[in-house]
C-alpha cells in the first residue's frame, strides 16, 4: 500500500520537476532523477534506478524543440516506481505496461496546461495595458500553476485510487497472463533502441559514421570481455567456495561507462582541433585555388 | 524627462540588475509559457523592473515598451534567451522607445538561431551523455551518475548567468564573433554525442535471439553464430529498424515507442527473443 505521505511528496513533486525542467534545470526533471527519488520515498531505490535508467534511455532522443509536447517520461517513471514497488511488481514489467502507457497518457494533460496558459498570457497584454504590474505578476505566475496543475493532479490520482488496477494487473500478469508478462520483461530490454534511434535522426550520422562505428565495437567489445571476466570471476568463487580455498583477486567489475564516455571525449577534442586547423588550410588553399585562376 | 532621447530616465542598469535579471530568468522564464505566443510575457516579465527603471513609472513610454516586448510571439532557447535580453537592454537604455525597433527586429532575428544552438547543444547533446551515464550507472543501482549530471547542471546555470553580462556588456557587436566558435564546439559536441550512442547500443538494449531452429536434424544457435560475427548484432539490427521506421511519413516518436513495445510483447511472448 502507499501511504499518505508517500502520496503527497510524490505529487509534490511532480509540480516541483516541471518547474526544474522548465526553469533551474538541476536534472531534477529527469526520469532518471524521477526514478532515483520515487525509489527514495517508496523505500526501494534500487527499483526506482532501474525504472528510472531504462525510461530515461527510452527518451534519450526525445526534446522539446520548438515547444513541442512529448511523452511525459517523469510521471510515468514515478508512477511504474511507486506501483513496481507496492504491488511488487517487476521493475521491467512496471516499466513496459505502467510507464510507458502512463507517459503516453499524460502528454494530454501537458497540452491542456498549455492551452490553459494562452488565457494568462492574454490577462497579461490586458495588465500591461493598464500598467497595473502587481496584477502582472499574478497572472504570470498563474501559468506555473498550470503547468504544476497538469503534472500534479494526474499523478495524485493515479496514485491514490490505482492500487486495486494494479494489483489486479499484477496478479493477472504472474498467473494466467504469464505469457504476457515475459513478453513485457523482452519489451522493457528493447525500449531504449527508439531513444537511440530518435537521437541518430537529429546528429548527423552520415557525416560521423565512423564515430557510431567507433562507440558501437568498443563498447561490444569491451562490455562482452568485462561481463565474461565477471562470470568466471563468479565460477571461480563457486569452485573456490566449494573446495574451501581462498582466492586472491580482484573484485570483478562490469564496463564502466565513464571511461567509455572519456575515449568519446578524447576522439571530440581532437576532432575540435583538426576542424579548426582545417578550417585555416581550407582558407589558405582557396587563396591558392584563386590564385591558380588568375595564372 | 521627456527631453531626453528615447523618453528615457537616462538610468544606466548595474551589477545588481542583471543579477536580478538572471534570478528572474532561472526561477520563472518559461510560467507563463502559452501555445499562442510561448514566451512573449515571459520575456517582458524577467526584464519588467529594468524596464520600470529605464522608463520611469507610469508613462507612456513604459507601456510602449511593454507592449512591444509582451505582445508579439517569442520563443527561443530557455538556456541562451538572455543573451538577446542583454542585448536588448543595452540598446533601451541608451536608445529607449526609439530603439525598440532595432529590438524588435532583435528579438525575431535572433531567436531561431538560438534557438538551433541552444537545443541541439543543451536541449539534447548534454542530456543525452550526461543522462545515458545516469541512467547507466542507476540501472547498476548506483545513483552517483544522477549526482554527475547535477554537477554539470551547475555549471551550465552558471553558464547562462555569465552570458547576461557579456551580452550586456558587448551589445550588438557579440552577434558576429559568438558565430564561429559556436559552430566548432557543436560540431565536435555532436562527434562525442554519435560516438556514445554507438556505445549505448552495445550496452543497453538488453535483447538476445532464443530462435534454435533444427537444420537437417542438427540444432543451430543463432545467437552463438552471430556472437561469432560480432557481439551485439541483434541491438544494433533493431536500432536500425527503429530508425528507418521513424524515417517514415507520419511516424512520431511515441508511435515508435509503441511499436517496439508491441514487437517486444510478440516476440518474448512466442519465446523467439529474450532479455540478455
Amino acid at each position: 500500500m502507499i501511504q499518505w505521505w508517500q502520496i503527497l511528496l510524490l505529487t509534490l513533486y511532480a509540480g516541483f520537476q516541471i518547474m526544474d525542467e522548465l526553469h533551474w534545470y538541476s536534472s531534477a526533471g529527469s526520469a532518471v532523477f524521477s526514478g532515483f527519488f520515487t525509489g527514495l520515498v517508496m523505500g526501494d531505490m534500487a527499483t526506482g534506478l532501474f525504472i528510472g535508467g531504462s525510461m530515461q534511455l527510452t527518451i534519450l532522443g526525445v526534446g522539446t524543440f520548438g515547444g513541442a509536447s512529448r511523452i511525459d517520461a517523469n510521471s510515468g517513471t514515478l508512477i511504474a516506481t511507486a506501483f513496481a514497488v507496492s504491488s511488487g511488481m517487476d521493475p521491467e514489467q512496471a516499466l513496459a505496461a505502467l510507464g510507458v502507457p502512463v507517459a503516453a497518457i499524460l502528454v494530454y494533460t501537458d497540452i491542456l496546461g498549455r492551452m490553459a496558459n494562452t488565457f494568462w498570457g492574454h490577462a497579461c497584454d490586458a495588465d500591461v495595458e493598464k500598467m497595473n504590474w502587481g496584477a502582472y505578476n499574478v497572472h504570470y505566475w498563474m501559468g506555473a500553476v498550470s503547468w504544476c496543475l497538469s503534472r500534479m493532479i494526474p499523478v495524485f490520482l493515479a496514485l491514490a485510487f490505482g492500487q486495486g488496477l494494479v494489483d489486479a494487473i499484477t496478479g493477472a500478469l504472474n498467473g494466467d497472463l504469464a505469457w504476457l508478462g515475459t513478453g513485457l520483461t523482452v519489451a522493457g530490454g528493447m525500449l531504449p533502441a527508439v531513444g537511440f534511434a530518435i537521437l541518430l535522426r537529429y546528429l548527423p550520422v552520415k557525416k560521423h559514421v565512423a564515430y557510431l562505428i567507433l562507440g558501437f565495437v568498443i563498447a561490444a567489445l569491451l562490455g562482452t570481455a568485462f561481463s565474461s571476466i565477471q562470470t568466471i570471476g563468479g565460477d571461480v568463487a563457486t569452485v573456490a567456495g566449494a573446495t574451501e580455498t581462498a582466492i586472491n583477486g580482484g573484485s570483478f567489475k562490469g564496463l564502466s561507462m565513464l571511461t567509455v564516455a572519456l575515449i568519446g571525449f578524447a576522439l571530440a577534442y581532437i576532432y575540435y582541433q583538426q576542424h579548426q586547423t582545417g578550417a585555416v588550410a581550407a582558407v589558405s588553399a582557396g587563396a591558392e585555388g584563386d590564385d591558380d585562376d588568375e595564372l | 524627462m521627456s527631453s531626453n532621447v528615447g523618453q528615457t530616465t537616462g538610468y544606466k542598469l548595474t551589477k545588481a540588475d542583471l543579477r536580478q535579471i538572471n534570478i528572474r530568468n532561472l526561477v520563472g522564464f518559461q510560467a507563463g509559457w502559452n501555445y499562442e505566443r510561448m514566451q512573449h510575457s515571459g520575456y517582458l516579465w524577467i526584464i519588467l523592473p529594468q524596464l520600470r527603471k529605464i522608463y520611469g513609472d507610469n508613462t507612456e513610454a513604459l507601456k510602449t515598451a511593454c507592449r512591444t516586448q509582451c505582445s508579439p510571439f517569442f520563443n527561443t532557447s530557455n538556456f541562451l534567451n538572455t543573451i538577446i535580453t542583454g542585448i536588448d537592454l543595452a540598446i533601451e537604455e541608451t536608445e529607449g522607445t526609439e530603439g525598440l525597433e532595432t529590438v524588435a527586429s532583435l528579438k525575431t532575428g535572433l531567436m531561431g538561431p538560438l534557438a538551433s544552438i541552444g537545443d541541439s547543444i543543451f536541449g539534447s547533446l548534454l542530456p543525452t551523455i550526461f543522462g545515458a551515464l545516469a541512467a547507466n550507472m542507476a540501472m547498476e543501482g548506483n545513483p552517483l551518475g544522477i549526482f554527475i549530471w547535477i554537477a554539470s547542471c551547475v555549471v551550465v546555470d552558471w553558464f547562462r548567468c555569465k552570458q547576461t553580462y557579456i551580452a550586456y556588456d558587448q551589445g550588438m557587436k557579440l552577434v558576429t564573433t559568438m558565430s564561429d566558435k559556436l559552430n566548432a564546439i557543436t560540431d565536435a559536441a555532436t562527434v562525442m554525442g554519435v560516438f556514445m550512442v554507438g556505445a549505448l547500443v552495445s550496452t543497453n538494449v538488453g535483447i538476445v535471439l532464443t530462435i534454435n531452429p533444427n537444420i537437417g536434424g542438427v540444432p543451430l544457435n543463432v545467437q552463438d553464430i552471430l556472437n561469432n560475427i560480432c557481439p551485439k548484432l541483434v541491438p544494433a539490427a533493431l536500432v536500425g529498424f527503429v530508425y528507418w521506421l521513424l524515417g517514415r511519413k507520419g511516424m512520431t516518436s511515441t508511435k515508435a515507442i509503441f511499436i517496439v513495445l508491441v514487437i517486444g510483447i510478440v516476440f518474448g511472448a512466442l519465446n523467439l527473443v529474450a532479455k540478455g
